[in-house]
């Protein structure tokens, strides 16, 4: 045996990315869900003689919810899972808390809404570590128990009912032409909620397990324990869509087929906002900007003019163009 | 003899009803980079995962420090002063190095420092892990583990990825912590490595250690016959002797040809071609094309110029199933790649058949079953984990790769550093069938990054360098030469 070869040339260091490049990479599609937005707020102003405050108000407030649940399942999608009962979660707080708010002083509605969504936490971080332990694929247990949080929900409420306090309606979703409260809720919930979890260990170890989960254990993250706190993120989330869907509606309404569409549009949501289904990477206002652009697109083509029921046409096509479009812009495939 | 850094005794691990660890013994002396041999499947990454804390022993006690301890996760091994790096990099791919870093609580001022010492100092680690080539990940990897400071670094087969210089810079690391009378465990399959750098080696066959000396003492040979018990010394010398066996003959039309392909946008092309029953063996230096050349011919990837005739006739590959309709085939050196790991091994076989057996309607059952066991008896392919893919041992894994396309009946094998990660044993049984493909008509193109390989199983050699075919040899060319060619140089005398 001779001895082993030596190298003559030194391999070279890789080339680091550019600046430009690198934002291109990590904001580009938040940017690019941004610009569209605009687009469509702007199609949508030029639709209407007298853009205004209540035009906005009206939708910052009906799509908050839609942007909450979106916020929850991204968190859930993050890291490596998906939940199929975040909409059934939010019908369920929404009963619970229409129930108890009726006809009660601001105090005590403020309660039973924080309450409310501690309850949405904790169900949902059992469904997490139903998951986590039993094992059985995550689309299975979050179907199941979507059906099981909807049947509770018609057990709590057995039809539309309930109420909350006009005042505390005010807080969350402002008045008839105030979108100031609905916008500052969102923000500070992605401000005072996401930003600081998404910069904590914490939030990095959710990232890492939805990347690698191997890798993520074998760094020395509590694999089980991150997966079940990100389900309980995801539940509050979900349960302060609830909470909100009651101050804007004013009342409880337990039917499970508004619990299925909104979980399916979370998952749109979720797509658009550029979260990756594969879990790991993304971030909430991706999604949160998405919801918007998903509810303007039927008001929009209500405004051409249309049949409403292309609306929903439209949606899907607008979907799978923008997510095809994104794939292409982002990653330079090689060719196949 | 000073008192033992890390001593296992009597440590077994089972994974149902399959027996990892029969009980093993293992003493590393502080000041001492130690050698973990042994085939594919004989229990050296088990042991390591159960030293790191990423799997519990069912027997058996580890002493760190002649203190028994419990290690029961990574971060608990890391405590105890047990840093690894594992085969497989264990940075996530989609956060950026620094993201990595705080995920284990390791100090980045002190990685940036370890990097500095091994001058890699111009990594950026605000980059994505994904961005990063798997060279430079091993590189970090090592530089987290060497930034807890650890008593015993664990090296997983480091160097199968490494380019030559790096490897260096790895020595270099472990005889800095040698002199800091701190320890190594190295596992590599390369014998030359573990000659030169270890002072200790433990030679692990079939879940215990049958022997432990001093690697530059007995040779390979001592480490070979430890490796595989009495079986080994007799396969050595088989496929040596076959190759003596064949002879070209002078009116054979060349199956594959290859004229000026352009693997780049470059000037000069790649031209060879390859006779039925022939083996050509194609060495070059890390990326020197040999990856973008493979995957043209497997019809991957388009060339930028240059014709493949097949048969005599030009093969346009758009997509590997045009390649594969010519008989053109591609093993590749990821295994997992090539496979469905959780598939049985019968659907492994049949997959590529279906390609010829069935165009439409239902596929034969009864002949592709034929088929398969004939193929399966050929490879000697071990079918005790016959329900999926993954859970043969590596050395099973390729020979099962290889041995569909024999099964489908291919005739054209393009061989892509097939015995990268695995064991002596296992590689002369590939080289062996190989030679056994070759003789049944079969024209075959090998890569290898082993050099020796050359001379064990091709008729010739020829030598990519930047992208063209710089030189071809005889198989009895020296490493010497070899080398040169492949650096790009004029070769004195062939």
């Amino acid at each position: 045996m001779s001895t082993a070869p030596r190298a003559v040339a030194a391999t070279p260091l890789p080339r680091p990315s550019s600046r430009a490049n690198r934002f291109r990479r990590r904001q580009g599609w938040v940017v690019g869900v941004a610009v569209l937005l605009g687009v469509l707020v702007f199609w949508r102003y030029s639709q209407i003689p007298a853009f205004g405050p209540f035009e906005i108000r009206g939708i910052v407030a009906g799509t908050m919810t839609l942007a909450l649940l979106a916020m929850a399942q991204s968190v859930i999608v993050i890291s490596g899972g998906i939940d199929l009962s975040v909409g059934a979660m939010m019908v369920l707080a929404n009963c619970i808390a229409a129930r108890l708010m009726l006809d009660q002083d601001l105090g005590t509605v403020v309660l039973v809404a924080i309450g409310v969504v501690a309850v949405a936490m904790i169900l949902s971080g059992l469904i997490g570590l139903v998951t986590v332990v039993s094992g059985v694929p995550d689309i299975v247990v979050t179907l199941a128990a979507s059906f099981i949080l909807a049947g509770l929900a018609l057990v709590v409420l057995d039809g539309p009912g309930g109420g909350t306090n006009p005042r505390f309606q005010e807080l969350i979703v402002g008045g008839f032409d105030q979108p100031l409260p609905s916008l500052l809720w969102l923000a500070g919930l992605l401000a005072l909620v996401w930003l600081p979890f998404k910069r904590s260990r914490l939030g990095i170890a959710t990232y890492a397990v939805g990347s690698d989960r191997a890798a993520a254990f074998l760094s020395g993250v509590r694999v089980g324990r991150t997966r079940v706190i990100a389900y309980v993120l995801g539940g509050f989330f979900s349960g302060m869509a609830g909470v909100v869907t009651t101050a804007f509606t004013g009342s409880g309404e337990p039917r499970a087929s508004i619990g299925a569409t909104a979980t399916l549009t979370s998952v749109a949501a979720v797509v658009l906002g550029g979260v990756a289904l594969m879990g790991g990477s993304g971030t909430l206002l991706g999604p949160v900007l998405a919801a918007f652009c998903l509810s303007l697109i039927p008001a929009l083509m209500l405004g051409l003019g249309w049949d409403p029921n292309y609306a929903e046409v439209a949606r899907g096509i607008i979907i799978i163009v923008v997510v095809m479009i994104g794939g292409l812009v982002q990653v330079p495939r090689r060719s196949r | 003899m000073p008192a033992p850094l890390l001593q296992t005794t009597a440590v077994a691990k089972a994974f149902g009803p399959v027996v990892a660890l029969r009980g093993v013994d293992l003493s590393v002396a502080p000041g001492e980079v130690h050698a973990l041999l042994g085939a594919n499947g004989a229990g050296k990454s088990t042991l390591v995962k159960i030293l790191t804390g990423v799997l519990g022993n069912d027997s058996g006690t580890v002493a760190v420090n002649g203190r028994p301890v419990d290690l029961d996760s990574p971060t608990e091994a890391r405590s105890q002063g047990l840093a690894p790096v594992y085969q497989d990099p264990a940075l996530i791919p989609d956060l950026t190095v620094e993201q990595n870093l705080r995920l284990t609580g390791v100090d980045p001022a002190a990685v940036r420092r370890e990097l500095a010492g091994m001058d890699l100092d111009g990594l950026d680690l605000g980059e994505q892990v994904r961005d990063i080539p798997l060279p430079f990940l091993r590189m970090l990897d090592l530089a987290r583990a060497l930034a807890f400071d650890p008593q015993l670094l664990l090296l997983d087969e480091i160097t199968a990825a490494l380019p030559p210089d790096l490897s260096e810079r790895v020595f270099a690391i472990t005889t800095r912590w040698k002199q800091r009378n701190r320890s190594v465990l190295f596992i590599s399959h390369r014998l030359a490595e573990v000659r030169e750098h270890c002072d200790m080696c433990t030679v692990l066959r079939d879940g215990r250690d049958v022997a432990s000396f001093h690697p530059g003492e007995g040779g390979e040979s001592q480490i070979v016959a430890a490796m595989l018990g009495e079986a080994s010394a007799a396969v050595r010398d088989v496929a040596r002797e076959r190759r003596a066996a064949r002879e070209r003959t002078e009116d054979e039309r060349p199956r594959l040809v290859v004229r000026d392909l352009l693997i780049d946008r470059q000037d000069a092309g790649v031209s060879f071609e390859v006779q039925a029953g022939e083996v050509l063996g194609m060495a070059a230096l890390e990326g020197q094309g040999q990856d973008r050349l493979f995957e043209i011919l497997s019809g991957n990837v388009r060339a930028a110029g240059g014709e493949i005739l097949v048969d005599g006739q030009p093969l346009k590959a758009r997509h590997p199933y045009d390649a594969i309709r010519r008989g053109v085939v591609l093993v590749p050196s990821n295994r997992l790649m090539a496979l469905l790991p959780q598939r049985p091994i019968r659907e492994n076989i049949a997959i590529p058949l279906f390609n010829r057996i069935s165009r439409w309607g239902p596929i034969n059952i009864g002949r592709e079953r034929r088929q398969v066991e004939e193929a399966v008896t050929r490879l000697s392919i071990d079918t005790r984990a016959a329900a999926q893919a993954r859970r043969l041992s590596g050395g099973n894994q390729q020979k099962l790769t290889i041995g569909r396309w024999l099964a489908a009946g291919f005739r054209t094998l393009l061989l892509f550093d097939p015995t990268r990660g695995i064991d002596v044993g296992t590689k002369h049984q590939i080289y062996d069938l190989v030679r056994e493909l070759a003789d049944g008509g079969a024209a075959i193109v090998l890569f290898t990054s082993e050099l020796r390989e050359i001379a064990l199983v091709c008729d010739r050699v020829a030598v990519l360098h930047n992208g063209a075919i710089v030189a071809e040899m005889p198989p009895t060319a020296s490493e010497t030469d070899l080398l040169t060619a492949a650096h790009g140089l004029e070769v004195t005398a062939v």
